[in-house]
């Protein structure tokens, strides 16, 4: 292109550009199809790990820190990829993960067929942004088409056998499908926990998760309460505390000492015992302070030294030390209790309520962890995963996450689709119905629109050891002949084809978020014409 | 004689000096041998001065000559019609690369630069800034297109491309001979003229007649829109646009009290605008979240105290001389915080918001008494919450009273997407509101950010500018045509660049079918006819990119401040000038400030 370098008529070159020797570029036609290539090449790693058969992905970081996983956001996150449009997918993913939690690998699948058929549409010489045009339209008419396959599954508090399936179905993919039933329970139970019903509203900072390596995967459990990863202060206190009521502090076990800079001359020994004495009262100021006002347990944010300690002891006052600020803050939360930022304020009503608290030991490891359970406030839930190696354990997590997501998004919109890429292929045959009602060029769009959607039944069926081409048009015979849209691709062989009966389903507003975010993701890359990058010094 | 010959004197023919045999020589040979010495020696400079002509010498080289040296070594000079030219190859480069986004079918750029951020952008003037152009004359133009994003703030895009038309129409001229000076005054002319044209025949609509006036507003976001990501859900943002800006103090029209915020995740569709303000959750301690989420009618205070427990001054020291005057500093250090967050429970808020940090015993403090509190909420914020609430920020806790608290219908702590969001909805005073962008990656939100800035600057100037004109290429086909008649009653030079300015206003229909891939000769030469048969009727004829055909833009609602195209013309010809009016660059080297670098000195 002219605009880099140029000479004028005298044959003199001169410089527009700031360091153009250093800037690589590509316009036109060519940076399209190499963003489209970039962005297949991408979704392609991650198509394997689509659906219940899926294959996890190992990822080695530079520290040489190992992540297994199976989801898309996280595997996209961690492959740090440098390629632009690359990237943009890797936020595409995010992105759906941070809204809805769950179907990042499914949105960059579809993103990545979209664009592999934008690229045919490309070669028959149709503009890019016909294309994209056409791809609006498109995907207008599938999320139309989903509100109207989608059904609404009733559930309250006390009826949660829908919720669970959605859980299961999210899990299904994932690498604890072992205790499959567990872990939806699980997933469950947490964010019903929690949630605020009237308000529809489900915050995900009071569902903790802790994982300790060892066990398995069937140890994991959710505990109503707080697990906090320390031990009492001193050894000798005693393990379990029974209807337990907690101080929760905020201030160090130690002698006020004021901010400001200070200084304490002692000219005399009479003053430097004073001094000594007053540290001691000030100690036993406190303790007294603490049994005074009713508890039986501190629990505090910063340390103490080992004087306050044995007096500690001496007072039969189990201490916690160093918990961490969100985990003081849990702890208040779930024992109705009030942060108590100093001695003066303590109060017999500010205390933590918890019927126990336990410390745990795990293994031969020496580790222990302590568990604050039955509280007068079971908002806050911790969920305890154990697993046969810290990637399991992770990897848990992660699954658990995601499936606590889908139950979010039920209880904030409880309609469905179903699963096993059966509202895609539902999806599909609607577009292509209705791109023969268009007259424009924008009609080929659309049907590359459907044929793109059909990608994810193709991917599922192949990752599933299914023929992919005739498992997809049998589906979609299925579908048109019995005009049932529930109908997909039987990824775990059961030989039924229902989804609705296989219980296999997925929220409605997860799959229009990845209909919405993948087209618009598509349209944004299809509009791009000319690429200037500025290459950093050590590349070259 | 035999013997005169046979025995020279041995000692003076080999041993004989120059001198000597100089010496030996007749006079008035020794004259004659100087003179041709001379001529040798003048024949030897005029050939080596006419070599040096023929062929010039390595600009270091330069150096060794005996030169009387004004500009500082290095100094880079160019000069006359040949630099003129360069410059306007130069910025007609530029314009080639921002030419294919323009218009509905307009392609974007992805620039990454040094530091590896990814901007994908329509808009012009961000693309012109991102270029990182060093050209001088070409600089120019990046500076027209920011000086039309602040004033305008739309049409970026046009008025580099109608700077880069004028220099190539009279470029021709230039080669010709024609003198600078002549053109400049010429397209001056033609500037006068055009915007002379466009008053006469803008539209105004009467701002009293709300339904109309709301949909003039309307009509004008959406053409501004139509290039843009966007542009598919024209609507839904056109709405929110107008919205946005009516909902501002009429006269003044402070954008900055519009606030956008961004959140990945969603879909552009899930983009809201809230009647009041929103900001994220700012970092909080523990204990917030023991507090109430939600108010009905708060009384919210704005502080800029921080509320912690600190030193009060940090190079104080204090002294204590007794023991038991220990816990007395202490005490005095737990009052001080104390008596603030006493003041402000005593006013009567139950929001507390802070541009300082709000330390955790504070936060507790608050939790314990159903108050809710946020620190570090940024300035900006700040200042909208109190235009929209009606309070004031207050630097001290000292005197506050229920008079300085402000009030809303209702608060709340709500989450969107993977954050959470402080809201205040219903405020008395609203001159203030806040759009929520979604979408699905961050430079796309980065986009749609950007079209929407257009897209409210140029509701903003029809607020304020009630007439518009025809967009689609419809009000530069009718210039063109005004000009080209104007011209032919033009006796000089004139004339001629008038005629040239008339053929540069068509790049934007020409550029706009392009783009959308017409036959670009079929539409203009269509257009051209039109607009030359009935003037009158065809006034209003353009480019319609989704019909594909030519139409009347005015009747299509592709309407634009009249405003936009005057400020475009006017700054596009001044472009234009400027870079005409200069005839010689001259570059000072790099210092070792790399801040004076590529500032070129221009006479």
């Amino acid at each position: 292109m002219s605009a880099v370098y140029t000479t004028d008529e005298y044959g003199r070159p001169f410089i527009i550009v700031r360091e153009q020797d250093k800037k690589a570029r590509t316009s036109g036609i060519e940076a399209t199809k190499a963003h489209i290539m970039a962005a297949k090449t991408v979704a392609n790693i991650v198509r394997t790990s689509l659906g219940p058969r899926g294959l996890d992905k190992v990822l080695i970081s530079p520290d040489g820190d190992i992540t297994i996983s199976n989801d898309g956001a996280t595997i996209m996150s961690q492959m740090a990829i440098e390629n632009q449009i690359g990237r943009l997918l890797v936020e595409l993913s995010k992105s759906q993960d941070d809204e809805i939690g769950d179907g990042t690998t499914g949105i960059v699948v579809l993103a990545g067929a979209l664009l592999e058929q934008a690229e045919e549409l490309l070669d028959r010489g149709i503009h890019p942004i016909r294309i994209s045009d056409g791809f609006e339209q498109a995907c207008k008419i599938a999320v139309a088409h989903l509100d109207q396959v989608s059904d609404v599954i009733p559930w309250s508090k006390s009826d949660t056998g829908d919720l669970f399936k959605c859980a299961k179905t999210s899990l299904g993919s994932k690498i604890v499908n072992k205790c499959h039933d567990q872990f939806a329970q699980i997933a469950v139970d947490a964010v019903l926990a929690v949630a605020d019903l009237e308000r529809k509203d489900v915050d995900f900072e009071l569902i903790k998760m802790e994982g300790k390596v060892g066990g398995e995967l069937a140890d994991t459990e959710l505990v109503r309460g707080v697990i906090i990863d320390k031990d009492f202060s001193h050894p000798q206190m005693p393990k379990v505390v029974k209807d337990a009521r907690i101080a929760i502090l905020t201030c160090p076990f130690e002698p006020p000492k004021p901010k400001t800079k200070h200084k304490l001359d002692i000219t005399s020994v009479k003053e430097f015992e004073e001094l000594q004495k007053y540290e001691r009262d000030a100690f036993e100021g406190m303790v007294r302070r603490v049994k005074e006002c009713g508890a039986n347990i501190v629990a505090c944010q910063w340390g103490f030294d080992d004087e306050a300690n044995s007096l500690l002891l001496q007072h039969r006052l189990p201490a916690i030390r160093w918990v961490g600020g969100p985990e003081v803050e849990l702890l208040a939360i779930a024992t109705n209790g009030r942060i108590v930022p100093r001695f003066e304020d303590l109060s017999s009503e500010k205390l933590g309520r918890a019927g126990t608290v336990r410390e745990v030991a795990y293994g031969t490891t020496n580790e222990s962890m302590i568990v604050v359970e039955d509280c007068a406030n079971s908002k806050a839930v911790t969920v305890f995963v154990r697993g046969g190696n810290k990637m399991i354990v992770e990897e848990a997590k992660r699954s658990l996450h995601d499936a606590m997501c889908v139950v979010r998004n039920l209880i904030v919109d409880n309609r469905v689709v179903y699963g096993g890429a059966a509202a895609e292929i539902s999806c599909s045959l609607a577009v292509e119905r209705e791109a023969d009602q268009v007259s424009t060029i924008e009609q080929y769009a659309m049907r590359s629109f459907a044929r793109a959607l059909d990608a994810i039944p193709m991917a599922l069926a192949e990752n599933s050891g299914l023929p992919p081409i005739e498992t997809l048009s049998f589906v979609k015979s299925q579908q048109v002949a019995l005009g049932v849209s529930s109908l997909g691709v039987d990824c775990m062989d059961t030989g039924i084809s229902d989804m609705k009966r296989q219980f296999v389903f997925d929220p409605l507003i997860s799959k229009r978020q990845q209909f919405l975010l993948a087209t618009q993701l598509v349209k944004m890359i299809l509009k791009i014409d000319d690429v200037i990058v500025h290459k950093n010094d050590n590349q070259e | 004689m035999l013997r005169r010959q046979a025995a020279p004197p041995p000692q003076n023919s080999p041993r004989r000096s120059l001198w000597a045999v100089y010496k030996s020589v007749e006079p008035r040979h020794r004259v004659l041998l100087g003179m041709a010495f001379m001529g040798f020696s003048m024949l030897g400079l005029w050939v080596s001065d006419k070599l040096e002509e023929l062929l010039p010498p390595p600009a270091e080289s330069r150096v060794t000559q005996p030169q009387v040296i004004v500009l500082k070594e290095g100094t880079d000079t160019s000069q006359g019609v040949p630099q003129l030219l360069s410059n306007i190859a130069a910025c007609l480069a530029v314009c080639d690369t921002i030419r294919t986004t323009l218009g509905p079918r307009g392609m974007d750029k992805l620039i990454v630069d040094s530091q590896g951020r990814v901007t994908i952008s329509n808009d012009g003037a961000t693309i012109m800034k991102l270029l990182d152009v060093v050209q001088p004359a070409a600089r120019t133009l990046v500076d027209i297109a920011r000086a039309q994003d602040a004033e305008v703030g739309d049409g970026t895009t046009s008025v580099v491309l109608l700077a880069g038309e004028l220099l190539k129409e009279v470029r021709e001229h230039i080669e010709e001979g024609v003198g600078p000076q002549v053109i400049i005054k010429g397209l001056r002319r033609a500037a006068e003229l055009a915007i002379g044209r466009i008053r006469e025949l803008a539209v105004s609509v009467d701002r009293s007649d709300r339904a109309e006036f709301r949909a003039l507003l309307e009509k004008c976001a959406a053409t501004s829109m139509n290039s843009k990501l966007i542009g598919s859900q024209k609507e839904f943002f056109t709405k929110i646009v107008v919205d946005a800006v009516t909902r501002l103090d009429q006269d003044e029209l402070n954008e900055d009290m519009i606030g956008i915020k961004k959140i990945p995740g969603g879909a552009m569709q899930d983009s809201l605008l809230v009647d009041g303000v929103a900001f994220k959750k700012s970092f909080s301690y523990a204990g917030f979240e023991q507090q109430p989420k939600a108010f009905d009618a708060p009384r919210i205070v704005c502080l800029n105290v921080e509320l912690e427990l600190k030193a009060e001054k940090d190079n104080a020291e204090v002294r204590v001389d007794k023991v038991s005057e220990y816990q007395a500093v202490v005490d005095a250090e737990w009052k001080i915080i104390f008596d603030k967050l006493d003041a402000i429970l005593a006013a009567g808020a139950n929001v507390v918001l802070s541009r300082l940090p709000i330390g955790d015993l504070a936060t507790q403090y608050f939790a314990d008494r159903n108050v809710f509190c946020a620190g570090r909420v940024s300035k900006d914020d700040l200042d909208r919450v109190c235009e929209a609430t009606g309070c004031r920020v207050q630097s001290t806790t000292t005197g506050l009273a229920a008079a300085h608290l402000g009030t809303c219908e209702r608060f709340e702590e709500r989450q969107v997407g993977g954050q959470r969001f402080n809201i205040f909805r219903g405020c008395p005073q609203a001159k203030t509101c806040t759009i929520i962008l979604r979408g699905g990656a961050e430079q796309f939100i980065d986009e749609v950010e950007r079209s929407l800035h257009d897209s409210i600057m140029v509701v903003r100037r029809a607020v304020k500018n009630q007439s518009v004109v025809a967009g689609g290429g419809a009000i530069e086909m009718e210039l063109s045509r005004y000009l080209r008649e104007a011209a032919r009653q033009i006796e000089g030079k004139q004339q001629l660049v008038i005629a040239a300015a008339a053929r540069a206003l068509e790049v934007i229909p020409r550029q706009l079918c392009e783009n959308a891939g017409f036959d670009t000769t079929d539409f203009i030469t269509q257009l051209r006819a039109r607009h030359a048969q009935d003037p009158e009727r065809a006034k209003w004829h353009g480019v319609d990119i989704a019909e594909e055909v030519v139409a009347d833009m005015f009747a299509k609602f592709v309407w634009e401040p009249a405003l936009v195209k005057i400020n475009a013309i006017a700054s596009a010809v001044e472009a234009a000038c400027l870079i005409l009016s200069v005839d010689e660059t001259v570059t000072t080297q790099k210092s070792q400030d790399p801040m004076a670098a590529g500032q070129p000195m221009r006479r």
